[in-house]
């Protein structure tokens, strides 16, 4: 499953990791400020747009809607996707790190 | 304290340059009609302004989007015209709407949707309507005016278009490079 998916954005990244426990719209913008020791901050408009399309894909569900928050939880797809994602960006870092070492900028 | 400015902007970005300029003054957005703009004293700089185009989402995602920037800390100062007035405390960090690239290109085309279809139907009416004032058998005088009414409102449509397109380009050829 998903072994030929596109790159994801750093902000999906975030939002799906964020989502391996239930979780809201602000728990995910500060969740993901504090993993990447405030490098990326995402918009709440930014957040809003990729919870829908996450949801369309089936890569996130609505978890509990019965307090005002709405909350979110990664599916088994979405899992998928982050493990397939996970193997990408190894891949990266290996070759990154293979070629250019001992080199110093 | 309050005062009033009256502003005319094309441009919604420069429109949000000046309310942010205005509260690193102290002078915080209260409330905006047509071109009148309600302000308050405050303290200089306390807040970040942020202002966004609504018009064009359906009424129940209008609601549940609004709903959910409640949520994450931004509060709703105003809302006029089908453009929303944000602002979050500028203590709790940067506050930006949309922060990358592709959510920034949607929003670019929800604009481009609109206005384009507002700058056709203007140019439409306005064109019809001098067509019409050439008639003998019509009152010609109030069709003409309409006329370069519709024309000059179309013309005033396309300017911010025109710019939006051109960020939206600029941002697109970025993409090609980054992942955003």
């Amino acid at each position: 499953m998903g072994q030929n998916n596109p790159p994801l954005t750093e902000g999906v990244y975030y939002i799906l990791l964020s989502l391996y426990e239930p979780r809201h719209g602000y728990g995910i913008m500060q969740l993901t400020e504090e993993l990447s020791n405030g490098r990326v901050r995402l918009g709440a408009g930014t957040i809003y747009g990729a919870i829908k399309t996450l949801i369309d894909r089936k890569w996130i569900v609505t978890f509990d809607e019965d307090g005002r928050k709405k909350e979110y939880i990664i599916t088994g797809l979405g899992k998928s996707i982050i493990q397939s994602e996970i193997k990408r960006l190894h891949e990266l870092y290996e070759n990154g790190l293979q070629i250019t070492k001992g080199e110093k900028s | 304290m309050k005062k009033v400015k009256y502003r005319f902007y094309v441009d919604y970005e420069k429109e949000e340059q000046w309310v942010n300029e205005m509260a690193q003054n102290g002078w915080h957005f209260k409330k905006i009609m047509v071109f009148r703009y309600t302000l308050v004293k405050g303290e200089p700089g306390a807040y970040i302004y942020r202002n966004e185009l609504l018009a064009g989402l359906a009424l129940k995602n209008k609601n549940d989007y609004l709903e959910f920037l409640k949520e994450s800390g931004i509060e709703v100062v105003n809302k006029f015209g089908g453009w929303a007035y944000f602002r979050k405390k500028a203590a709790e960090g940067p506050f930006e709407i949309y922060t990358d690239t592709s959510s920034k290109i949607s929003y670019y085309n929800r604009i481009l949707n609109l206005f384009t279809v507002l700058f056709l139907g203007n140019l439409i009416m306005g064109i019809f309507n001098l067509m019409v004032s050439d008639h003998a058998s019509y009152r010609g005088t109030i069709s003409s005016t309409a006329g370069i009414f519709g024309i000059a409102t179309a013309i005033l449509i396309l300017i911010p278009n025109i710019k939006i397109y051109r960020r939206k380009n600029a941002i697109k050829e970025q993409q090609q490079i980054f992942e955003e």
